[in-house]
Protein backbone atom coordinates (compact mmCIF):
# COMPACT_ATOMS: atom_id res chain seq x y z
CA UNK A 1 0.00 0.00 0.00
CA UNK A 2 1.59 3.70 -0.73
CA UNK A 3 1.89 5.93 1.65
CA UNK A 4 0.29 8.56 -0.05
CA UNK A 5 -3.01 6.99 -1.22
CA UNK A 6 -5.66 8.73 -3.95
CA UNK A 7 -8.83 9.79 -2.98
CA UNK A 8 -12.31 9.63 -4.25
CA UNK A 9 -15.26 11.38 -3.26
CA UNK A 10 -18.92 10.32 -4.27
CA UNK A 11 -22.11 11.23 -3.95
CA UNK A 12 -25.32 10.07 -4.09
CA UNK A 13 -28.98 10.80 -1.67
CA UNK A 14 -30.99 7.74 -0.21
CA UNK A 15 -34.70 7.65 0.15
CA UNK A 16 -36.70 5.62 2.26
CA UNK A 17 -38.15 2.58 0.70
CA UNK A 18 -35.07 1.27 -1.23
CA UNK A 19 -33.40 -1.57 -1.81
CA UNK A 20 -29.69 0.68 -2.28
CA UNK A 21 -26.83 -1.68 -2.55
CA UNK A 22 -23.30 0.33 -3.46
CA UNK A 23 -20.46 -1.83 -4.32
CA UNK A 24 -17.54 -0.10 -2.92
CA UNK A 25 -15.66 -1.09 -5.62
CA UNK A 26 -16.86 -1.70 -9.22
CA UNK A 27 -15.06 -4.18 -9.98
CA UNK A 28 -12.85 -4.56 -12.66
CA UNK A 29 -9.59 -6.27 -11.01
CA UNK A 30 -8.92 -9.73 -9.70
CA UNK A 31 -10.33 -10.28 -6.81
CA UNK A 32 -7.13 -10.32 -4.77
CA UNK A 33 -6.45 -6.61 -5.21
CA UNK A 34 -9.58 -5.16 -4.78
CA UNK A 35 -9.84 -3.74 -1.22
CA UNK A 36 -9.98 0.26 -0.13
CA UNK A 37 -7.39 1.84 2.11
CA UNK A 38 -10.69 2.93 3.20
CA UNK A 39 -14.32 4.06 3.11
CA UNK A 40 -16.10 6.39 5.20
CA UNK A 41 -19.59 7.12 4.90
CA UNK A 42 -21.19 10.54 5.83
CA UNK A 43 -24.50 11.25 5.52
CA UNK A 44 -26.06 14.86 5.77
CA UNK A 45 -29.60 16.35 5.47
CA UNK A 46 -31.23 18.96 2.70
CA UNK A 47 -29.81 21.78 4.85
CA UNK A 48 -26.35 20.29 5.19
CA UNK A 49 -26.21 18.91 8.55
CA UNK A 50 -23.92 16.08 9.15
CA UNK A 51 -26.34 13.45 11.01
CA UNK A 52 -23.48 10.86 10.95
CA UNK A 53 -19.87 9.94 9.94
CA UNK A 54 -19.63 5.99 9.45
CA UNK A 55 -16.29 3.76 8.55
CA UNK A 56 -17.41 1.25 6.71
CA UNK A 57 -15.54 -1.96 6.98
CA UNK A 58 -12.67 -2.08 3.86
CA UNK A 59 -12.66 -5.22 2.80
CA UNK A 60 -16.70 -5.26 2.51
CA UNK A 61 -17.45 -5.02 -1.38
CA UNK A 62 -21.22 -4.26 -0.65
CA UNK A 63 -22.37 -1.24 1.15
CA UNK A 64 -25.98 -1.70 2.12
CA UNK A 65 -26.71 2.06 2.20
CA UNK A 66 -30.37 1.52 3.51
CA UNK A 67 -30.00 -0.67 6.67
CA UNK A 68 -26.88 2.11 7.62
CA UNK A 69 -29.32 5.31 6.43
CA UNK A 70 -32.28 4.74 7.76
CA UNK A 71 -31.91 4.70 11.43
CA UNK A 72 -29.77 7.78 11.02
CA UNK A 73 -32.36 9.84 8.47
CA UNK A 74 -35.20 9.57 10.88
CA UNK A 75 -37.85 11.48 9.67
CA UNK A 76 -35.99 12.76 6.66
CA UNK A 77 -37.83 11.91 2.95
CA UNK A 78 -33.84 12.36 1.36
CA UNK A 79 -30.97 12.69 2.47
CA UNK A 80 -27.21 12.74 0.55
CA UNK A 81 -24.76 10.03 0.97
CA UNK A 82 -21.41 11.31 0.83
CA UNK A 83 -18.38 8.02 0.22
CA UNK A 84 -14.81 8.90 0.94
CA UNK A 85 -12.39 6.28 -0.40
CA UNK A 86 -8.97 6.21 0.03
CA UNK A 87 -7.12 3.55 -2.42
CA UNK A 88 -3.62 2.82 -3.95
CA UNK A 89 -3.21 4.33 -7.56
CA UNK A 90 -1.61 1.10 -8.09
CA UNK A 91 -4.39 -1.10 -7.34
CA UNK A 92 -6.83 1.26 -9.08
CA UNK A 93 -5.35 2.49 -11.60
CA UNK A 94 -8.30 4.62 -13.03
CA UNK A 95 -10.26 4.64 -9.87
CA UNK A 96 -12.32 2.70 -7.74
CA UNK A 97 -15.99 3.76 -9.37
CA UNK A 98 -18.57 3.04 -7.32
CA UNK A 99 -21.63 1.74 -8.83
CA UNK A 100 -25.38 1.08 -7.24
CA UNK A 101 -28.10 -1.25 -7.50
CA UNK A 102 -31.63 0.42 -6.44
CA UNK A 103 -35.12 -0.30 -6.48
CA UNK A 104 -38.52 0.14 -4.03
CA UNK A 105 -39.71 -2.73 -2.21
CA UNK A 106 -42.93 -3.92 -3.43
CA UNK A 107 -42.70 -2.33 -6.76
CA UNK A 108 -43.73 -3.50 -9.95
CA UNK A 109 -40.66 -1.45 -11.45
CA UNK A 110 -37.75 -3.00 -12.81
CA UNK A 111 -34.00 -2.36 -10.58
CA UNK A 112 -32.14 0.38 -11.61
CA UNK A 113 -28.10 0.14 -11.57
CA UNK A 114 -26.11 3.46 -11.80
CA UNK A 115 -22.87 5.36 -11.37
CA UNK A 116 -22.28 7.13 -7.92
CA UNK A 117 -21.70 10.67 -8.76
CA UNK A 118 -17.62 11.17 -8.66
CA UNK A 119 -17.55 14.09 -7.24
CA UNK A 120 -13.90 15.43 -5.99
CA UNK A 121 -10.42 13.26 -6.30
CA UNK A 122 -9.46 10.71 -8.02
CA UNK A 123 -7.44 10.87 -11.49
CA UNK A 124 -7.89 14.93 -12.07
CA UNK A 125 -7.77 14.37 -15.74
CA UNK A 126 -10.19 11.96 -15.79
CA UNK A 127 -12.73 12.89 -13.29
CA UNK A 128 -14.11 15.72 -14.76
CA UNK A 129 -12.80 18.03 -11.76
CA UNK A 130 -9.92 19.23 -12.74
CA UNK A 131 -11.16 22.55 -14.76
CA UNK A 132 -13.68 25.44 -12.40
CA UNK A 133 -16.46 25.84 -15.29
CA UNK A 134 -18.33 22.51 -14.99
CA UNK A 135 -21.06 22.39 -17.97
CA UNK A 136 -23.71 19.37 -17.39
CA UNK A 137 -25.84 18.31 -20.15
CA UNK A 138 -29.38 15.71 -20.33
CA UNK A 139 -31.61 15.04 -22.67
CA UNK A 140 -35.32 13.67 -22.69
CA UNK A 141 -37.40 11.57 -24.62
CA UNK A 142 -39.94 13.63 -27.18
CA UNK A 143 -43.12 11.81 -26.16
CA UNK A 144 -44.73 12.01 -23.30
CA UNK A 145 -45.07 9.54 -20.62
CA UNK A 146 -46.88 9.03 -16.98
CA UNK A 147 -43.04 10.45 -15.32
CA UNK A 148 -42.29 13.34 -13.47
CA UNK A 149 -38.49 14.24 -13.94
CA UNK A 150 -36.73 16.30 -11.55
CA UNK A 151 -32.62 17.45 -10.74
CA UNK A 152 -31.29 16.77 -7.70
CA UNK A 153 -28.24 18.96 -6.44
CA UNK A 154 -25.66 18.23 -3.65
CA UNK A 155 -22.56 20.75 -3.10
CA UNK A 156 -20.13 18.34 -1.70
CA UNK A 157 -17.81 21.71 -0.71
CA UNK A 158 -16.67 21.74 2.56
CA UNK A 159 -16.78 25.52 3.32
CA UNK A 160 -17.62 27.38 -0.68
CA UNK A 161 -22.11 27.84 -1.57
CA UNK A 162 -22.32 27.30 -5.10
CA UNK A 163 -24.55 28.47 -7.96
CA UNK A 164 -25.65 26.05 -10.58
CA UNK A 165 -27.45 27.67 -13.16
CA UNK A 166 -29.79 25.03 -14.25
CA UNK A 167 -31.53 25.41 -17.61
CA UNK A 168 -34.64 23.59 -19.04
CA UNK A 169 -35.08 23.91 -23.32
CA UNK A 170 -38.10 23.43 -24.78
CA UNK A 171 -39.04 22.87 -27.71
CA UNK A 172 -38.73 26.68 -28.56
CA UNK A 173 -38.18 28.02 -25.47
CA UNK A 174 -36.39 27.67 -22.31
CA UNK A 175 -35.85 28.66 -18.77
CA UNK A 176 -33.14 29.41 -16.23
CA UNK A 177 -33.29 28.65 -12.53
CA UNK A 178 -30.31 29.70 -11.03
CA UNK A 179 -29.64 27.66 -7.16
CA UNK A 180 -28.02 28.62 -4.17
CA UNK A 181 -26.51 25.70 -2.58
CA UNK A 182 -24.46 25.69 0.32
CA UNK A 183 -21.67 23.43 1.67
CA UNK A 184 -22.96 20.19 1.91
CA UNK A 185 -26.80 21.32 1.28
CA UNK A 186 -29.03 19.30 -1.53
CA UNK A 187 -32.37 20.27 -3.48
CA UNK A 188 -34.52 18.74 -5.73
CA UNK A 189 -35.57 20.80 -8.48
CA UNK A 190 -38.60 19.74 -9.95
CA UNK A 191 -38.36 19.61 -14.18
CA UNK A 192 -41.86 20.09 -15.70
CA UNK A 193 -41.99 18.00 -18.79
CA UNK A 194 -44.62 20.20 -20.51
CA UNK A 195 -44.72 24.13 -20.50
CA UNK A 196 -46.88 26.18 -22.70
CA UNK A 197 -47.35 22.77 -24.85
CA UNK A 198 -43.69 22.14 -25.95
CA UNK A 199 -41.68 19.10 -24.56
CA UNK A 200 -38.92 19.63 -22.29
CA UNK A 201 -35.97 18.32 -24.45
CA UNK A 202 -32.65 18.91 -22.87
CA UNK A 203 -31.51 20.34 -19.21
CA UNK A 204 -28.14 21.88 -18.96
CA UNK A 205 -26.43 22.55 -15.19
CA UNK A 206 -23.50 24.84 -15.02
CA UNK A 207 -21.44 25.38 -11.73
CA UNK A 208 -18.44 26.75 -10.91
CA UNK A 209 -17.35 23.18 -9.49
CA UNK A 210 -18.33 19.81 -9.82
CA UNK A 211 -21.50 19.08 -8.15
CA UNK A 212 -23.43 16.06 -6.83
CA UNK A 213 -25.90 15.75 -9.98
CA UNK A 214 -28.47 13.17 -10.80
CA UNK A 215 -31.75 13.24 -13.37
CA UNK A 216 -34.67 11.39 -11.71
CA UNK A 217 -37.73 10.19 -13.54
CA UNK A 218 -40.66 8.90 -10.89
CA UNK A 219 -44.08 6.60 -11.94
CA UNK A 220 -46.24 9.74 -11.82
CA UNK A 221 -48.90 7.54 -10.10
CA UNK A 222 -46.20 5.70 -7.46
CA UNK A 223 -43.45 8.11 -7.43
CA UNK A 224 -41.37 4.84 -8.19
CA UNK A 225 -38.00 5.94 -9.07
CA UNK A 226 -37.35 4.92 -13.14
CA UNK A 227 -34.53 6.77 -13.84
CA UNK A 228 -31.61 7.84 -11.87
CA UNK A 229 -29.20 8.84 -13.93
CA UNK A 230 -25.84 10.69 -14.19
CA UNK A 231 -25.88 14.33 -16.58
CA UNK A 232 -22.51 14.42 -18.97
CA UNK A 233 -20.23 16.52 -18.84
CA UNK A 234 -19.09 19.04 -21.90
CA UNK A 235 -16.13 20.80 -20.16
CA UNK A 236 -13.96 18.74 -17.26
CA UNK B 1 1.54 -7.30 -17.81
CA UNK B 2 -1.51 -9.26 -19.41
CA UNK B 3 -2.53 -6.03 -21.60
CA UNK B 4 1.28 -6.62 -23.25
CA UNK B 5 0.69 -9.89 -23.39
CA UNK B 6 -2.78 -9.36 -25.39
CA UNK B 7 -0.96 -6.75 -27.59
CA UNK B 8 1.30 -8.99 -28.66
CA UNK B 9 -1.22 -11.82 -29.67
CA UNK B 10 -3.13 -9.22 -31.74
CA UNK B 11 -0.13 -7.81 -33.53
CA UNK B 12 1.05 -11.91 -34.00
CA UNK B 13 -2.52 -12.74 -35.02
CA UNK B 14 -3.05 -10.03 -36.95
CA UNK B 15 -5.92 -8.51 -35.36
CA UNK B 16 -7.25 -5.19 -36.37
CA UNK B 17 -9.47 -2.84 -34.01
CA UNK B 18 -11.98 -0.77 -35.43
CA UNK B 19 -12.90 2.11 -33.94
CA UNK B 20 -16.77 1.86 -33.06
CA UNK B 21 -19.48 3.21 -31.45
CA UNK B 22 -21.82 0.83 -30.64
CA UNK B 23 -25.03 0.60 -27.94
CA UNK B 24 -27.14 -2.18 -26.79
CA UNK B 25 -30.61 -2.38 -27.56
CA UNK B 26 -33.59 -4.72 -25.89
CA UNK B 27 -37.08 -5.14 -27.45
CA UNK B 28 -39.60 -7.21 -26.04
CA UNK B 29 -43.55 -7.96 -26.04
CA UNK B 30 -44.80 -4.37 -25.12
CA UNK B 31 -41.37 -2.52 -25.03
CA UNK B 32 -40.10 -0.64 -27.33
CA UNK B 33 -36.46 0.94 -27.81
CA UNK B 34 -35.34 3.60 -29.18
CA UNK B 35 -32.51 5.35 -30.06
CA UNK B 36 -31.92 9.56 -28.86
CA UNK B 37 -28.92 10.71 -30.97
CA UNK B 38 -27.56 14.36 -30.99
CA UNK B 39 -24.02 15.92 -31.44
CA UNK B 40 -24.88 18.71 -28.77
CA UNK B 41 -21.07 18.89 -27.39
CA UNK B 42 -20.10 19.99 -31.21
CA UNK B 43 -20.97 23.47 -29.98
CA UNK B 44 -18.25 23.19 -28.18
CA UNK B 45 -15.55 22.40 -31.30
CA UNK B 46 -14.79 25.18 -33.61
CA UNK B 47 -14.50 23.42 -36.48
CA UNK B 48 -17.88 21.66 -36.05
CA UNK B 49 -20.27 24.43 -35.05
CA UNK B 50 -22.61 24.28 -37.79
CA UNK B 51 -23.57 20.67 -38.56
CA UNK B 52 -25.06 19.04 -40.46
CA UNK B 53 -23.89 15.97 -39.40
CA UNK B 54 -24.74 12.60 -41.20
CA UNK B 55 -25.29 9.28 -39.13
CA UNK B 56 -25.47 5.72 -40.45
CA UNK B 57 -26.98 3.52 -37.92
CA UNK B 58 -26.61 -0.55 -37.96
CA UNK B 59 -29.03 -2.74 -36.09
CA UNK B 60 -27.71 -6.43 -35.84
CA UNK B 61 -29.84 -8.98 -34.24
CA UNK B 62 -28.68 -11.76 -31.42
CA UNK B 63 -26.87 -13.76 -34.16
CA UNK B 64 -24.69 -10.67 -35.12
CA UNK B 65 -26.96 -10.49 -38.88
CA UNK B 66 -27.36 -7.05 -40.14
CA UNK B 67 -31.53 -6.43 -39.28
CA UNK B 68 -31.49 -2.63 -40.28
CA UNK B 69 -29.53 0.40 -41.85
CA UNK B 70 -30.21 3.49 -41.20
CA UNK B 71 -28.87 6.57 -42.42
CA UNK B 72 -29.89 10.16 -40.96
CA UNK B 73 -28.70 13.85 -40.62
CA UNK B 74 -28.77 16.05 -37.68
CA UNK B 75 -29.38 19.69 -38.75
CA UNK B 76 -26.90 20.97 -36.45
CA UNK B 77 -25.71 20.59 -32.70
CA UNK B 78 -29.05 20.97 -31.39
CA UNK B 79 -30.76 18.91 -33.56
CA UNK B 80 -32.17 15.67 -31.43
CA UNK B 81 -33.24 12.40 -33.52
CA UNK B 82 -35.06 9.38 -31.83
CA UNK B 83 -34.55 6.62 -33.71
CA UNK B 84 -37.36 3.67 -32.85
CA UNK B 85 -35.13 -0.16 -33.39
CA UNK B 86 -37.26 -3.05 -35.26
CA UNK B 87 -37.64 -6.09 -32.81
CA UNK B 88 -35.54 -8.84 -34.22
CA UNK B 89 -34.89 -12.44 -33.66
CA UNK B 90 -33.39 -12.88 -30.06
CA UNK B 91 -35.12 -9.40 -29.00
CA UNK B 92 -31.63 -7.93 -28.27
CA UNK B 93 -28.60 -7.14 -29.92
CA UNK B 94 -25.94 -3.97 -30.76
CA UNK B 95 -26.05 -1.10 -32.47
CA UNK B 96 -23.14 0.92 -34.06
CA UNK B 97 -23.22 4.21 -35.37
CA UNK B 98 -20.87 6.35 -37.13
CA UNK B 99 -20.32 9.28 -38.81
CA UNK B 100 -17.70 12.13 -38.94
CA UNK B 101 -17.51 14.62 -36.40
CA UNK B 102 -19.69 13.10 -34.02
CA UNK B 103 -18.58 14.17 -30.17
CA UNK B 104 -21.29 13.30 -28.18
CA UNK B 105 -22.65 10.09 -26.19
CA UNK B 106 -25.43 8.61 -27.63
CA UNK B 107 -28.72 7.46 -25.76
CA UNK B 108 -30.94 4.00 -25.94
CA UNK B 109 -34.13 4.31 -23.94
CA UNK B 110 -36.53 1.25 -22.74
CA UNK B 111 -39.86 1.87 -22.37
CA UNK B 112 -43.12 0.09 -21.42
CA UNK B 113 -44.99 3.52 -22.41
CA UNK B 114 -45.69 4.55 -19.24
CA UNK B 115 -41.99 5.62 -18.47
CA UNK B 116 -38.51 4.87 -20.21
CA UNK B 117 -35.05 4.03 -18.89
CA UNK B 118 -31.83 5.45 -20.36
CA UNK B 119 -27.79 4.43 -21.28
CA UNK B 120 -25.74 5.56 -23.18
CA UNK B 121 -23.30 4.11 -25.75
CA UNK B 122 -19.55 2.78 -25.70
CA UNK B 123 -17.15 4.76 -28.05
CA UNK B 124 -14.57 1.19 -28.11
CA UNK B 125 -13.77 -1.28 -31.32
CA UNK B 126 -14.44 -4.37 -32.87
CA UNK B 127 -11.93 -6.71 -33.35
CA UNK B 128 -11.54 -7.84 -36.86
CA UNK B 129 -9.38 -11.59 -37.15
CA UNK B 130 -8.09 -12.71 -40.08
CA UNK B 131 -9.17 -15.68 -41.41
CA UNK B 132 -6.11 -17.91 -40.38
CA UNK B 133 -7.00 -16.67 -36.87
CA UNK B 134 -10.40 -16.97 -37.17
CA UNK B 135 -10.07 -20.84 -37.97
CA UNK B 136 -7.65 -21.11 -34.99
CA UNK B 137 -10.64 -19.23 -32.47
CA UNK B 138 -13.13 -21.79 -33.98
CA UNK B 139 -10.51 -24.97 -33.51
CA UNK B 140 -8.97 -24.13 -30.35
CA UNK B 141 -12.26 -22.91 -28.77
CA UNK B 142 -14.64 -25.64 -29.91
CA UNK B 143 -12.52 -28.11 -28.59
CA UNK B 144 -11.96 -26.23 -25.27
CA UNK B 145 -16.03 -25.66 -25.13
CA UNK B 146 -16.44 -29.27 -24.89
CA UNK B 147 -14.64 -29.57 -21.49
CA UNK B 148 -16.31 -26.19 -20.70
CA UNK B 149 -13.59 -23.76 -20.80
CA UNK B 150 -12.44 -20.63 -23.08
CA UNK B 151 -9.46 -19.10 -24.05
CA UNK B 152 -9.58 -16.44 -21.28
CA UNK B 153 -7.87 -13.71 -23.87
CA UNK B 154 -10.30 -11.09 -21.60
CA UNK B 155 -11.93 -11.26 -18.12
CA UNK B 156 -14.11 -8.66 -16.69
CA UNK B 157 -15.73 -8.52 -13.39
CA UNK B 158 -19.57 -7.87 -12.21
CA UNK B 159 -21.72 -8.10 -9.09
CA UNK B 160 -25.22 -9.43 -10.38
CA UNK B 161 -28.22 -8.96 -8.39
CA UNK B 162 -30.60 -11.76 -8.07
CA UNK B 163 -34.16 -11.61 -5.53
CA UNK B 164 -37.89 -12.20 -5.74
CA UNK B 165 -38.87 -8.65 -6.40
CA UNK B 166 -36.14 -7.97 -8.75
CA UNK B 167 -32.56 -8.80 -10.44
CA UNK B 168 -30.25 -8.19 -12.80
CA UNK B 169 -29.12 -9.88 -16.49
CA UNK B 170 -25.99 -9.66 -18.50
CA UNK B 171 -26.73 -8.42 -21.69
CA UNK B 172 -23.50 -9.69 -22.66
CA UNK B 173 -22.07 -8.30 -26.73
CA UNK B 174 -19.35 -9.96 -28.89
CA UNK B 175 -17.37 -6.49 -30.43
CA UNK B 176 -15.14 -8.97 -32.47
CA UNK B 177 -15.77 -11.23 -35.99
CA UNK B 178 -14.98 -14.41 -34.11
CA UNK B 179 -17.35 -16.94 -32.35
CA UNK B 180 -16.91 -15.69 -28.70
CA UNK B 181 -17.13 -18.11 -26.03
CA UNK B 182 -17.69 -16.33 -22.91
CA UNK B 183 -17.19 -18.36 -19.56
CA UNK B 184 -19.35 -16.98 -16.68
CA UNK B 185 -18.58 -18.08 -12.89
CA UNK B 186 -21.12 -16.57 -10.01
CA UNK B 187 -19.61 -16.86 -6.64
CA UNK B 188 -21.19 -15.42 -3.11
CA UNK B 189 -19.45 -16.65 0.39
CA UNK B 190 -18.23 -19.94 -0.80
CA UNK B 191 -21.01 -20.73 -3.55
CA UNK B 192 -20.33 -21.74 -6.41
CA UNK B 193 -23.54 -21.49 -9.33
CA UNK B 194 -23.02 -24.10 -12.21
CA UNK B 195 -20.41 -22.16 -14.82
CA UNK B 196 -22.17 -21.10 -18.21
CA UNK B 197 -20.52 -20.64 -21.56
CA UNK B 198 -22.30 -18.17 -23.96
CA UNK B 199 -21.04 -18.63 -27.61
CA UNK B 200 -21.86 -15.69 -29.39
CA UNK B 201 -21.61 -15.35 -33.05
CA UNK B 202 -19.54 -12.49 -34.33
CA UNK B 203 -21.09 -8.84 -33.21
CA UNK B 204 -24.08 -10.95 -31.77
CA UNK B 205 -25.36 -10.90 -28.16
CA UNK B 206 -26.78 -13.24 -25.59
CA UNK B 207 -28.96 -12.48 -22.66
CA UNK B 208 -27.67 -14.17 -19.54
CA UNK B 209 -30.36 -15.26 -17.00
CA UNK B 210 -28.41 -14.54 -13.69
CA UNK B 211 -31.58 -15.83 -12.30
CA UNK B 212 -32.11 -18.89 -14.19
CA UNK B 213 -28.22 -19.19 -13.40
CA UNK B 214 -28.16 -18.78 -9.50
CA UNK B 215 -31.79 -18.87 -8.21
CA UNK B 216 -33.56 -16.03 -7.50
CA UNK B 217 -36.39 -16.59 -4.48
CA UNK B 218 -35.75 -14.61 -1.26
CA UNK B 219 -33.76 -11.84 -0.22
CA UNK B 220 -31.97 -9.78 -3.17
CA UNK B 221 -27.95 -11.50 -2.72
CA UNK B 222 -25.27 -10.03 -4.44
CA UNK B 223 -22.84 -12.47 -6.72
CA UNK B 224 -19.82 -11.95 -8.08
CA UNK B 225 -19.63 -13.15 -11.70
CA UNK B 226 -16.50 -13.27 -13.21
CA UNK B 227 -16.55 -13.40 -17.18
CA UNK B 228 -13.74 -14.50 -18.86
CA UNK B 229 -13.67 -15.05 -23.12
CA UNK B 230 -11.61 -15.32 -26.00
CA UNK B 231 -12.20 -12.26 -27.75
CA UNK B 232 -13.39 -8.56 -27.00
CA UNK B 233 -16.49 -7.85 -25.39
CA UNK B 234 -18.32 -5.71 -23.22
CA UNK B 235 -21.70 -5.80 -21.14
CA UNK B 236 -24.76 -3.97 -19.79
CA UNK B 237 -26.76 -4.45 -16.75
CA UNK B 238 -30.85 -5.37 -17.79
CA UNK B 239 -32.57 -4.53 -14.38
CA UNK B 240 -35.98 -6.39 -13.59
CA UNK B 241 -38.77 -6.08 -11.45
CA UNK B 242 -41.13 -8.91 -9.87
CA UNK B 243 -42.19 -10.34 -13.37
CA UNK B 244 -38.88 -10.50 -14.19
CA UNK B 245 -37.89 -10.22 -18.05
CA UNK B 246 -41.66 -10.40 -18.61
CA UNK B 247 -42.02 -6.84 -17.23
CA UNK B 248 -40.45 -3.39 -17.65
CA UNK B 249 -36.83 -3.72 -17.65
CA UNK B 250 -34.01 -1.36 -17.62
CA UNK B 251 -30.67 -1.30 -18.75
CA UNK B 252 -27.52 -0.04 -17.28
CA UNK B 253 -23.56 0.49 -18.89
CA UNK B 254 -20.65 -0.56 -16.69
CA UNK B 255 -17.24 0.71 -16.67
Amino acid sequence: MSNRPSALLSATFWEPGYEHLVESVHQRDPEAARHLASLDVAIHDEQGKELASLPQDRASEIVDLDRIVRDVAGTEHRVMVLFDARYDERIFPYRPHHYAYLHRRGSTAPALYYAVNAVLGGVPDRIGAARLNNFETYVFRASPFAERYSVLLGNVARFSPAEPEVTLYYERDRETRTVTLGPKTHVELDLPAEREGQRLRRLEVKSVFRLATYVVGRRAASGDLVLFDHLFTYFK
Amino acid sequence: MANAVRALARSLLGVIRVPTYYLPWIARPGLECTLVLSNVEARFKPDSRRGPYTLAVEQYDADGAVVRRHELTLRDATDVVELPLVPAAGGYGLVTVSGERLYSDLYVTVSDGESYCVTHGRGEWIERYPAPARLAHAAVGGVLALAGRTVPAFTRHQYAYAGTDSRSHLLVLNLSNVTNRVRVTATREGTDAPTRVLAIPPLGARLLDVGALVGAGGETRVWRLHLAANAWFNFYLVGTGPRDLAGPVSLMHVK
